[in-house]
């Protein structure tokens, strides 16, 4: 459940790092002695005020609800399987650039209504898995619990277990309603768990000592540019992975990602269970990142001779563009804004292209991963190699704070993950990058993608500044005039006047 | 018919893949749709997002204004409610909503978990009312019903807890429209515009109550002077203008099918205009002036309709909701004479209103008569359009985004016109009326010209 995640803080990185005291977590993970109490409180600032966000719901449908031969079932009403056709969308982009054949999402909706809030709706999810299996014949079934579900208490794990010798395949439980986590990225944790649980080979037979798991989303495959010269084969985990690329998970020879707090439960659970090495390295952004990332999978595969080789001429390769870039960008500032892990990738990559930070926002904070290796606290790492954020500010798609977060510090652009954010940002006269194709900063080359792409959205500056001088923001002047993003959680007597008023006329 | 009925004795629960609309929740949206209102979304996380998501980003990235999408308050209920109650979180929400947005009318919306743990919103948010507050409650639980369902049960909570009572006069020629629903029928802007133009240009004075030509609050708040209530759509707001004729005894019209092409637009102009009972030189003039214009494209679109050699669509399937469906098929059959090979509307419409629309379908033209089918599971409705037996070679298959594949594979053309649309851009378009018409002839064709 992710109960040491917080999603509201304020004020610069190097803070943050000492309150998360990711040393001591780490030792204390790895059943070691740390120093008793104190060290490990993180305390959250909460906010009266919420806006559209996601669930950890959603982000299992666009995992196992984007498997090339498994049926994700929604036992829940409509409404929780109104995203599909996004999912749907990536699935084919996803599908299209890994080189894979075009084909639907495989989903079904229990499409509870309110007898079933009432009666209960087992038999329904019994008739819909044998529906599953007729219409779809997959080699796996998921069933994904919903808040309404989860409330009138409905049994999803024993009717899984209970259907599963009906159907001749693996029905597989998860407990994924939107109320239960505070932040959308335990969903990726509950997806891996299932799959770990009941798709991953438990005794596997051999080892394939070339292939590479890599826990990705939809990107693009630039992971096997990265990998071949160290001989490794890349095993995407889970988008558009078929049932037995992830069964072969177990076979793997290790297991890296883009993202720590996307993969980290699936890498963890691979090597504690499996003996496929988790890679403890900083995630493979910028120059230094990428280096030490490859190193460290070239010492799992005894490749260390050849990797150094290889990093020399990819040092040379990129240089020329690189010091195009950094010229190009001098004086320019970016504000990056999206899940934790990621954004430190993201930051890492303006840093090599030159570009200024003083402000960053992630939604989530994790003070620490599951693998809690000790080269994976990503934040430190950033922070040590590239300097202080002035400005990092932990708030989960809480566009309102927009007007306060965009004023006091220099930005020439944003670079966004997660809907609704970007068009606030671009309202507000900033030019936003929605990074879609996760996999773009990855790497060497990813450094120069980036820098190619920003080109392209300071170039549609005038567009957003057009948008601002037009476009009227829902919030009043009062709030707009504020400096304090987080002014209703700091000062919550500003709201005294509107609970007296209700009070006084009750 | 066979078919039809085949399709439902094999179906053995009501489950649905490939959905083709959002639940009630997502009449949120309908609020967005109102010039300065915010909609407080009182339910899960993930709940806004994935509903916006269909109704207004795959389906033609519409995008949203104002308090949509990223700026909407949403209680993001936590297991803390579930447990204790939602209604400290709630109180929390609106206090700081009614704190920082400009906002002239606030609309909660209670989704499946405050209806479930029995949070007593309507007390809550009446308290915000009697302090002078303008907001008003709706229970839009997903569980309930769709968006469809949703977006009635929001007007109905505007009219009675916003504009309230109303004992003055009505006004000549003042018509309230009640037409498509926002952002669920995707072009539902562009329609707003073009029927409140042509309602004009017949010489009526129209109250636009969604959209771009909506002037806020103090249109709704006039709702009861009009003169009548004016509902264009096969059963959508049906419940809404009856509410209206026993609320403030304003009388309704009823007009099924949306008009698409001249002959439909001037008969509906003389439908309203006899209705009203208003003098029809205005009218008379007005469609004699559109339909000049309206042939002097058309004749030209003849030209290609009739010369071009390589092949264009003589026949069609549809799957949409009830509005589109009906419209989009008595165009195509009766006025270009395409086709109609498979229809099926996909809104869930309800089992009272279905053997009406049914009979609409049968009369569409002379020698035609349609089965329409009824279905909102995907899966069945792609397995029933993948059955079709086209006689030509180039059918067009007129659906969602979840037909893609089916198109490639029955080697169709293929155009969204229905939730969820994501192969599409839409800002300001419109297929019906005089001048929607011809945009619609325009993508209908285009797809397939240049050797497709």
């Amino acid at each position: 459940m992710r109960l040491g995640t917080i999603i509201g803080w304020e004020g610069n990185a190097t803070e943050l790092i000492r309150q998360s005291a990711y040393d001591i977590r780490s030792l204390k993970k790895h059943g070691e002695c740390a120093a008793a109490g104190g060290g490990c409180k993180l305390c959250e600032l909460p906010s009266p005020l919420n806006q559209e966000t996601m669930c950890s719901n959603a982000i299992v449908q666009c995992q196992v609800g984007n498997l090339t031969d498994c049926v994700l079932i929604d036992h829940s009403p409509i409404g929780c399987s109104s995203e599909n056709a996004k999912f749907n969308l990536s699935m084919h982009v996803g599908l299209s650039r890994r080189g894979k054949p075009l084909q639907n999402t495989m989903n079904i909706s229990t499409n509870l209504k309110e007898r079933d809030m009432v009666f209960g709706a087992s038999d329904k999810l019994r008739n819909t898995i044998r529906e599953a299996k007729e219409r779809f014949d997959p080699k796996a079934i998921f069933i994904g619990m919903a808040c309404a579900t989860a409330i009138i208490g409905e049994d999803i794990d024993s009717i899984a277990e209970e259907m599963e010798p009906e159907v001749g395949v693996p029905v597989i439980p998860l407990h994924c309603e939107g109320f239960r986590s505070k932040h959308w990225s335990t969903g990726f944790d509950i997806a891996f768990h299932g799959v770990l649980r009941q798709i991953v080979d438990r005794h596997p037979k051999k080892k394939q000592k070339d292939l590479i798991n890599i826990v990705a989303l939809w990107g693009t495959d630039y992971f096997t540019d990265m990998l071949k010269p160290l001989g490794l084969r890349v095993n995407y985990l889970l988008d558009c992975a078929s049932f037995d690329e992830i069964k072969q998970a177990s076979e793997a020879v290790a297991t890296a990602t883009f993202c720590n707090t996307l993969g980290g439960y699936m890498a963890t659970a691979l090597e504690e269970n499996f003996s496929v090495l988790q890679i403890d390295a900083p995630q493979p952004y910028g120059i230094k990142g990428t280096d030490e990332w490859l190193r460290a999978i070239a010492k799992v595969v005894g490749k260390e001779k050849e990797v150094e080789e290889f990093i020399e001429s990819e040092h040379k390769r990129i240089e020329p563009k690189l010091k195009e870039f950094r010229e190009y960008f001098k004086g320019k500032y970016g504000i990056v804004m999206t899940g934790s892990a990621y954004a430190h990738g993201l930051i890492t990559v303006l840093a090599e292209l030159g570009i200024g930070r003083e402000a960053a926002l992630v939604f989530h904070h994790d003070p620490i991963y599951d693998g809690a290796g000790k080269k994976q606290d990503t934040l430190k790492e950033l922070v040590e190699t590239y300097g202080e954020i002035p400005y990092y500010t932990v708030s989960k798609t809480r566009a309102f704070q927009l007007p306060q977060l965009l004023k006091r510090a220099k930005a020439d652009f944003l670079i966004i993950r997660h809907p609704g954010l970007a068009s606030v940002s671009g309202h507000l006269g900033f030019p936003t990058l929605a990074m879609g194709d996760e996999h773009i900063p990855v790497g060497y080359d990813g450094i120069l993608r980036v820098g190619e792409i920003l080109k392209g959205v300071l170039a549609r500056t005038k567009f957003n500044q057009l948008l601002k001088r037009h476009v009227k923001l829902p919030y009043n002047d009062w709030w707009i005039k504020q400096d304090d993003p987080f002014l209703l959680s700091n000062h919550p007597e500003v709201l005294d006047d509107i609970a007296q008023k209700v009070k006084a006329n009750y | 018919m066979t078919e039809n009925t085949e399709t439902k004795k094999k179906k053995k629960s009501n489950s649905i893949s490939d959905p083709r609309y959002a639940c009630a929740v997502g009449a949120t949206n309908s609020v967005v749709a109102i010039r300065r209102a915010v909609p407080i979304a009182n339910c899960s996380p993930g709940c806004q997002l994935k509903t916006t998501a269909m109704l207004t980003f795959e389906n033609g990235f519409q995008g949203v204004t104002f308090a949509g999408g990223g700026n909407m308050p949403s209680a993001n209920s936590t297991e803390n409610d579930v447990v204790f109650g939602g209604l400290k979180t709630l109180e929390a929400l609106i206090n700081s909503t009614l704190k920082i947005y400009d906002g002239d009318l606030f609309v909660v919306l209670t989704g499946c978990v405050g209806e479930l743990i029995g949070d007593n919103v309507p007390d809550l948010v009446g308290r915000y009312r009697k302090a002078g507050y303008p907001i008003v409650y709706a229970n839009a639980a997903g569980f309930k019903g769709n968006n469809i369902y949703g977006h009635e049960v929001v007007v109905d909570a505007i009219i009675d807890q916003f504009v309230g009572d109303y004992k003055g006069e009505k006004k000549k020629g003042l018509i309230n429209l009640w037409f498509e629903v926002p952002y669920y029928n995707q072009n539902w802007r562009g329609d707003y515009q073009e029927i409140a133009r042509i309602l004009r240009g017949a010489g009526f004075e129209v109250n636009v109550l969604f959209g771009p030509e909506n002037n806020g609050v103090e249109d709704w708040k006039r709702i009861p002077q009009a003169q009548f209530n004016l509902l264009v759509s096969p059963w959508v707001g049906l419940k809404n203008v009856e509410h209206l004729k026993e609320k403030y005894d304003q009388p309704f019209l009823h007009i099924s099918e949306i008009p698409i092409g001249e002959e439909a637009t001037s008969a509906f102009i003389r439908k309203v205009v006899d209705f009203a009972g208003i003098d029809k030189t205005q009218s008379e003039e007005f469609i004699k002036k559109e339909s000049q214009i309206y042939y002097y494209y058309l004749e030209h679109f003849a030209e290609f309709f009739a010369e071009y050699w390589y092949g264009m669509p003589s026949e069609f399937a549809i799957a949409a909701d009830s509005s589109y469906t009906l419209a989009y098929t008595k165009f195509l059959a009766d006025q270009i004479g395409l086709i109609p090979r498979k229809v099926i509307i996909t809104d869930n419409t309800p089992e009272k209103h279905r053997p009406e629309i049914e009979k609409l379908f049968h009369n569409l033209s002379e020698g035609v008569d349609v089965q329409v089918e009824f279905e909102e599971d995907g899966y069945l409705i792609e397995k029933a359009i993948d059955n079709t037996n086209f006689t030509s070679t180039k059918p067009i298959i007129l659906g969602t985004s979840w037909e893609i594949t089916l198109a490639q594979k029955k080697g169709a053309l293929f155009f969204e016109v229905s939730t969820p649309s994501s192969e599409t851009l839409i800002i300001n378009r419109s297929f019906i009326g005089y001048k929607g018409a011809l945009q619609f002839l325009e993508k209908i064709y285009s797809t397939s010209v240049g050797g497709r």
